[in-house]
């Protein structure tokens, strides 16, 4: 009896223990994307995975994410080299669902890369949130499970005019001078019809070529008496152009430029730096981004501080975080917040807990349009950046607009 | 002998239907995407290969009748509400308007002009579309992702799209198959083996290789609207990649131009090695290398391709391979 009594005990303390052990299970949880490792726009798509996977190892380290009935979440990155090309990505985010079993997708690098990704995520009832694609219009196609982390590209050059209005009232006369690209197309529309709005004159209004190396022809046809020069496209020609820009002595009040200028590797240009202004969807700086603020606007701040991001990711990958690795580790910050609200990691729930979300990060503020356009970014603004000499001559990056979060004053480009 | 009665004239179209149809039975999402892929290539190859392997003109402007018919059908399909199909065709039909137009200034040309010509046309065709309003200019076209609702949602249009490209692919080795056993075709090759003497010997070369010309140019339109569909938007920058023009001239000559199954084969070959090489762990980042050190050999030491190799080897294969 005494013996069968044991043996009962036994049994239950196991059953319990078993009980109590499926209760802390961890999953795995895949996030899937693919990366630019080689083809035109590695630079940025490396930095943006380095964030991404700066956030997997932080949270994983930090025991995961818990969910209300005691599963501990673990996250893990499944990725392929999508070569820069389309052909490929919707190939590879289709392996990425159906046999590396993807529960979350991030998308590519890139409006157009990112547009291709889209369709699949939608079709296999998967949530993507976009880093690093800024265009607006994949908001216009009817997807409710996609999530942009960026300001679209229709808001990406409007403040540097906000700023001009500020520095010299009488700047009257631009010259936009474009990428020939969706992105850089749909900033500069929109950045036209915003400047004719305020009154100004658009005196030049070119796109250039993708690839293009010689600027002259464009440099030449700016007409006497420009104020601002605004363009650009990605990294590659927009740090050509602003060189040649500088080369050439052109004289203006604020050159405005997309891409390339936040980008710590765009000071290598030297002189050519002084003076050019980009605007930039986060930068190390930017501190004002934190608990005081979110107090103020009455919002929940999340995640790290900007100060705590700049450090671990300067330990882990040896060089200053641009934009663009803010952008890749916030997407997994708010991919893991959703799944802590929703207590989930269901595509509904999550999805919901994403169309809810209003909060502030070291990134900025997040929120999603939830009507006409679902998944927008409606919440984030653009920040502007002048490369300036500080009092040894060494050039630094300051921000200059908007006036709540600037370091330094804005300085005119050339006269 | 009628071409239709030998097996080398059945052999590749049944074997990209058996591959299509065990697709299609199997229903399996990522298997579709890779053989879509594939499949996408073997059509492009093989009505390059009207052109280049039977006439001998080496054309690096096919991509061009990919980028401007898609453009066109995908503009039907997205703008004018067309079906999939009719879009499809529309397109078809304006690459294959647009290379008789081109056909009677380019085919003049012959050699290395005629191939720089090409890249020309290449160059001309993105530039024409980046500053066409209709077309979207920069921006390009997208389609709502609602527009696959009438298609039995996103997944049942992927299969659809799927089941086009495979009748496309069959469509373009059927024609390949009759243009080469086809007296028409006799006329080509003697072009290819040398013009003044084809024409002497009363081939009109002119009137052929603008027939050639347009039939190899009917298909990547059609194609090209198909993936642009499956897409959900089309842009300049994909629409006239001169490298897909180069790969597809690579991938003829893996295969063996002026053979019906050697561009199959070779678009097969290249294409999967190079999808396999993207996705395995242990060369995902020397991919690249891996694909060019592979070519050099294939052209260093077999410069027929595998099918002119096998035909030469075997001759007895000569009735098989065609």
């Amino acid at each position: 009896m005494r013996r069968l009594l044991f043996l009962l005990g036994a049994l239950t303390v196991t059953a319990l223990l078993a009980g109590g052990m499926a209760g802390a299970a961890t999953k795995n949880v895949v996030i899937g994307f693919t990366a630019s490792q080689t083809g035109k726009l590695n630079v940025e798509a490396i930095r943006q995975i380095n964030g991404l996977n700066l956030w997997i190892e932080q949270v994983n380290e930090a025991g995961g994410v818990k969910l209300p009935d005691g599963t501990v979440l673990k996250f893990q990155a499944k990725f392929y080299d999508d070569e820069s090309k389309k052909e490929r990505v919707q190939e590879l985010y289709t392996k990425l669902i159906n046999q590396d079993k993807a529960d979350f997708l991030i998308s590519p690098y890139s409006s157009g890369l990112a547009d291709a990704a889209a369709v699949i995520a939608q079709q296999y009832n998967r949530i993507l949130i976009s880093a690093g694609a800024a265009s607006d219009s994949t908001y216009k196609k009817g997807y409710t499970l996609i999530f942009q982390v960026y300001t679209p590209a229709s808001r990406y050059l409007t403040g540097a005019l906000d700023l001009l209005a500020k520095m010299d009232p009488a700047a009257k006369k631009l010259a936009i001078i474009h990428e020939k690209d969706k992105f850089s197309t749909d900033v500069v529309e929109a950045l036209k019809k915003y400047a004719e709005g305020k009154g100004y004159q658009v005196g030049l209004y070119e796109g250039y070529e993708p690839g293009t190396t010689d600027f002259a022809p464009f440099i030449n046809k700016i007409p006497a008496g420009t104020d601002a020069i605004l363009g650009g496209g990605h990294f590659a020609d927009t740090s050509t152009f602003a060189k040649q820009l500088h080369e050439k002595g052109i004289k203006a009040k604020m050159v405005a430029l997309l891409v390339a200028p936040p980008e710590p590797k765009f000071a290598e240009l030297g002189e050519a730096a002084v003076g050019v202004i980009g605007p930039s969807q986060w930068e190390p700086l930017a501190t004002t981004y934190n608990k005081d603020t979110a107090q103020k606007l009455n919002l929940p701040f999340v995640g790290p501080s900007v100060e705590e991001f700049n450090k671990a990711y300067q330990a882990k990958y040896k060089e200053t975080p641009s934009y663009h690795s803010a952008g890749g580790y916030v997407a997994g910050l708010l991919l893991g917040e959703a799944i802590k609200q929703a207590g989930s990691t269901d595509t509904a729930k999550v999805k919901e807990a994403l169309d809810k979300m209003d909060l502030l990060t070291f990134y900025g503020r997040l929120k999603f349009d939830t009507a006409k356009d679902h998944g927008l970014q409606i919440g984030h603004e653009m920040i502007y950046t002048q490369w300036q000499k500080d009092a040894q001559g060494k050039l630094v990056n300051q921000i200059v607009w908007p006036e709540a979060f600037r370091t330094a004053e804005a300085k005119l480009y050339r006269q | 002998m009628r071409p239709w009665a030998r097996l080398g004239f059945w052999l590749p179209l049944a074997a990209v239907f058996v591959w299509g149809l065990v697709v299609l039975l199997i229903g399996e999402d990522t298997l579709r995407e890779t053989t879509f892929t594939l499949m996408m290539f073997v059509g492009m190859a093989s009505s390059l290969n009207i052109l280049l392997g039977y006439t001998g003109y080496v054309s690096f402007g096919h991509i061009v009748f990919f980028g401007l018919g898609g453009y066109f059908g995908f503009y039907l399909l997205s703008q004018q509400g067309l079906w999939l199909l009719p879009a499809a065709v529309g397109g078809g039909l304006l690459s294959g308007v647009l290379a008789g137009l081109l056909g009677l200034a380019v085919l003049r040309l012959r050699g290395a002009y005629f191939a720089l010509a090409t890249i020309g046309i290449n160059e001309a065709a993105r530039a024409f579309v980046s500053n066409f309003g209709p077309f979207g200019g920069a921006t390009g076209l997208f389609v709502n992702f609602q527009a696959y609702q009438a298609y039995g949602g996103a997944g049942p249009a992927l299969w659809t799209t799927f089941t086009y490209l495979w009748l496309v692919t069959l469509a373009v080795l059927l024609v390949s198959a009759l243009v080469q056993g086809s007296r028409f075709g006799l006329g080509l090759m003697a072009i290819r083996e040398d013009e003044d003497a084809a024409m002497v010997m009363g081939v009109a070369a002119p009137r052929a290789k603008t027939i050639a010309f347009m039939l190899s140019a009917f298909f990547p339109g059609i194609i090209g609207t198909l993936y642009f569909f499956k897409n959900g938007n089309v842009e300049p920058g994909d629409a006239f990649q001169l490298h897909m023009s180069i790969e597809a001239l690579v991938m003829i000559m893996l295969g063996g131009q002026g053979t019906v199954a050697g561009p199959a084969l070779g678009a097969v070959v290249y294409q999967g090695l190079r999808g396999y090489l993207l996705t395995s762990p242990l060369f995902k980042s020397l991919h690249l290398a891996m694909a060019g050190l592979f070519l050099l050999l294939i052209v260093l030491f077999v410069p027929a391709g595998a099918v002119g190799w096998l035909r030469h080897r075997f001759p007895r294969l000569r009735k098989v391979l065609t």
